[in-house]
């Protein structure tokens, strides 16, 4: 198991580094320039070329990108060229409120999907499967922002029970933390509950029909006892790397999510960052998205070998 | 005991009575320092914070702030300040003259300053006396009070600049109406009411800004109560907003245009007479109709009617789809109209483009973000865009730069000798009268080379909750909570 993560470590290194170069090259292909945002519709041509020298962005392309590696070493993501706060205080500041929509989220998703997944392969066919069925299409159809405002509208105006959009944080007020995280979680785990949904019906079907569950059967196990103890552990393989797909997937769909509930994390910066083209934050962002996706399927390797022993003989 | 149990209950009184009210933003302020800020919603919050020089009225008349009087002498190069005595930075140091010269200096030297450009008619600042204050000028130069009336007139506390550098963005201390105490970027900015304002204590205790940066989201949170005031609202929520009894609609002329630039330097546009058939076919009305509700003006020039350089001689023209193909002359014009992303925008560029089509003119959209629309404006890489302006007080701020050779929001590149002295002599005329009648003629010449299109002069949309009493439409457009309450 040691040596499987060790190995699955050490053959991130190499990835990460093209990470580093995709991401340096990706924010220097995008239009526009940063000092033209800086200075908005004011700027005079002298007040533009002083600002671009001032920023280094007249620098050779590959001096600009060793200078920022070496930073990176350092752990010293630069500083913003917005409003100068440290890009990395920026980034912790605000990946713990995403870290926590998202976990609230996936609580969500696997409440939901766990039962109904298990539900509708146990009892195919019936009226409920189709009904949970209905309910995965639809949550795999409808879009983020409308659910997100569907929900605003339900639960905010009409009838008025929860705010319509903020954030406090757990530690400052637990009650509130939770009431406002509320309806986000819940538009960004709809999607998840319905992908997995269908996951864990399918994989579970297709187990249920294996030989060892019929012997398991005949040998008089009760039936619940052969869902839970034999079936299901096989299905969760699959589910799982759907599981850490969606998980990686979240960071995405917060961004949007974000937007609408004016919730200050992760996704929000990423697209504020985009629109004022604060360079440094855009590539520290986009590096740690990169880095918690390899984080995330680190995780979901090492819970293979948990699940599966046929994976840690490998 | 007993007493110190009655001052703890009086203390819970009084924070349970305390009056928070919440302002949805369009954006989340960048940068909080009147020398660094380049984006309208900044004013916003910056406008409480900082005492300015001189103030605007719901007229527009420049009134006084912390001057309380000026003179202006030596054929319009010197300008003498009296400054208010006994004003306190939030800081606790005293405002007097060196303060307002160390920000008029800050604003026209430091690093990034987007002043500079307002200012390059300043020679030097002087302090007479601990409250008198001269600006010498190079050369006469009338929008002056006009262009202290924002940004470039506000006051910031030396002792804090100094202190805090390039952080002071972050930590903006000045003499205003209501303090700074925290921010987290896109969640809130929040000031407290300062106590011991010259002009008296604001009536609420807490201003809490948070940015909403879709106007769907921003309405939902007016109606749901998180926020009391949004600014602006979406043209099409004016009826909603007009007919719930729990709100009211803030509707009023703005200082600023929108229209279609143009580039004279390069084909098709470099020919006169296609931005003249382009311009004939639109139709002002519709667009103010269909596009805006009814919350914008049809437009003709850069000077929004209720402006004091706003003249009934430069008429809003019909659409002329007679005068256009006879501009066109039988030839074909296919060109892209380049604009950035948002609702109004889009829809805005579908009706021009079914204008233009009315004419035999055919023109593809080009949708790309804001700093990309900027970026290719500076280089002239584009056919025609759509962009519009903010509005300054002074008329100056709405034309020079904009259409004098080389002029910083000259995206056209347009350049005429005749024009570029007309502005010139405007700048340096005192009286209005005498400015309007040199603009006029200026405008003539513009209108007729058409390197941009007027179209709409846009009202300013604030929603408020019915309980917010005391708000004023001042035209700039900017919200001043000095004398707002709850009730």
């Amino acid at each position: 198991m040691l040596s499987l993560a060790l190995r699955r470590l050490l053959s991130t290194v190499p990835t990460l580094l093209i990470v580093t170069l995709l991401v340096f090259a990706m924010v220097k292909l995008l239009p526009g320039d940063p000092a033209r945002l800086i200075l908005g519709q004011e700027a005079t041509p002298q007040a533009l070329a002083e600002l671009r020298e001032s920023l280094g962005l007249n620098r050779p392309l590959p001096t600009q990108y060793f200078s920022w590696l070496g930073d990176l070493l350092h752990f010293n993501l630069g500083v913003s060229l917005t409003d100068h706060s440290s890009v990395s205080a920026l980034i912790l500041q605000k990946l713990p409120v995403t870290m926590e929509l998202a976990v609230f989220a996936m609580l969500i998703s696997l409440t939901i999907a766990l039962p109904a997944g298990i539900f509708s392969a146990l009892r195919r066919g019936s009226w409920v499967d189709q009904f949970l069925t209905l309910f995965a299409l639809s949550g795999i159809s409808l879009p983020n922002f409308f659910l997100g405002i569907l929900l605003i509208y339900l639960f905010s105006i009409k009838l008025a029970w929860i705010p319509a959009s903020g954030y406090t944080s757990l530690l400052e007020n637990p009650g509130r933390n939770l009431l406002l995280l509320v309806l986000p979680a819940i538009t960004l785990g709809v999607n998840a509950a319905a992908v997995l949904t269908r996951y864990l019906r399918a994989s579970l079907s297709e187990t249920l029909t294996q030989d060892y569950v019929r012997t398991a059967h005949a040998k008089g196990i009760s039936g619940a006892r052969v869902t839970t103890k034999h079936a299901l552990r096989n299905a969760l393989i699959p589910f799982l790397t759907v599981f850490g797909l969606q998980l990686g997937g979240l960071l995405g769909g917060t961004v949007i999510t974000e937007q609408i509930f004016s919730i200050p994390g992760f996704g929000r910066l990423m697209v504020d960052a985009v629109f004022t083209r604060d360079l440094p934050v855009i590539q520290g962002v986009v590096l740690v998205s990169a880095v918690a996706v390899f984080v995330v399927s680190f995780l979901v390797d090492l819970s293979y070998a948990a699940v599966d022993p046929r994976v840690r003989y490998h | 005991m007993r007493k110190t149990l009655i001052l703890l209950s009086l203390a819970l009184l009084s924070a349970a009575a305390a009056e928070t009210l919440t302002v949805g933003l369009d954006a989340d302020p960048p940068k909080l320092d009147p020398a660094l800020s380049s984006a309208l919603v900044d004013r916003q919050v910056m406008n409480q914070i900082f005492d300015k020089l001189v103030d605007l009225d719901q007229n527009l008349k420049i009134v006084p702030d912390i001057a309380t009087s000026w003179k202006v002498s030596n054929g319009g190069l010197t300008y003498t300040f009296k400054i208010r005595t006994g004003v306190k930075f939030h800081d606790g140091t005293a405002l007097d003259a060196a303060a307002v010269k160390y920000s008029l200096d800050r604003n026209m030297t430091l690093e990034g300053s987007v002043r500079k450009n307002e200012l390059s008619s300043v020679k030097d600042v002087k302090v007479i006396d601990p409250t008198t204050v001269q600006i010498n000028l190079k050369q006469p130069y009338g929008p002056l009070l006009g262009v202290l009336t924002d940004r470039a007139g506000m006051i910031v506390s030396p002792k804090a600049a100094e202190k805090a550098g390039q952080d002071f963005q972050n930590n903006p201390v000045g003499s205003g109406p209501f303090e700074f105490t925290s921010r987290k970027r896109q969640d809130n900015i929040t000031l407290t009411a300062n106590t011991s304002y010259w002009g008296g204590a604001p009536k609420i205790d807490k201003l809490v800004y948070r940015p909403f940066a879709d106007g769907d989201v921003r309405y939902a949170n007016l109606l749901s109560g998180a926020v009391q005031v949004i600014t602006p609202f979406d043209p099409k929520d004016l009826s909603k907003i007009e007919s719930n009894p729990k709100f009211t609609a803030l509707n009023f002329p703005g200082l600023g245009f929108q229209g279609i630039w143009f580039n004279v330097t390069r084909a098709p546009f470099n020919n006169k007479a296609f931005r003249q058939a382009v311009a004939a076919t639109i139709d002002r009305d519709a667009v103010v109709k269909v596009i805006m509700n009814g919350t914008a003006t049809p437009a003709a020039g850069p000077f929004a009617p209720g402006t004091p350089a706003f003249s009934t001689a430069i008429k809003v023209p019909k659409p002329d789809l007679a005068r256009a193909k006879q501009k066109l002359g039988g030839k074909p014009l296919t060109f892209t109209l380049l604009t950035a992303p948002g609702a109004l925008s889009a829809q805005s560029a579908q009706l021009y483009q079914a204008m233009f089509a009315q004419a035999g003119i055919n023109a593809k959209i080009e949708q790309v973000e804001f700093g990309t629309l900027l970026d290719r404006a500076d280089k002239h890489d584009f056919d025609a865009l759509m962009l519009g302006w903010s509005g300054r007080p002074d008329p100056d701020g709405n034309i020079y730069d904009f259409f004098v050779t080389g002029g910083s929001n000259n995206q056209a590149g347009y350049s005429n000798k005749t024009v570029d002295s007309l502005l010139a002599k405007a700048r340096a005329q005192s009286a209005m009268s005498a400015r309007v009648a040199t603009y006029n003629v200026a405008l003539a010449t513009i209108l007729d080379d058409a390197p941009y299109a007027w179209v709409y002069a846009p009202n300013t949309l604030v929603g408020l909750s019915k309980n917010v009493t005391g708000l004023k439409p001042i035209p700039d457009g900017i919200l001043r909570f000095k004398d707002v309450d709850l009730k």
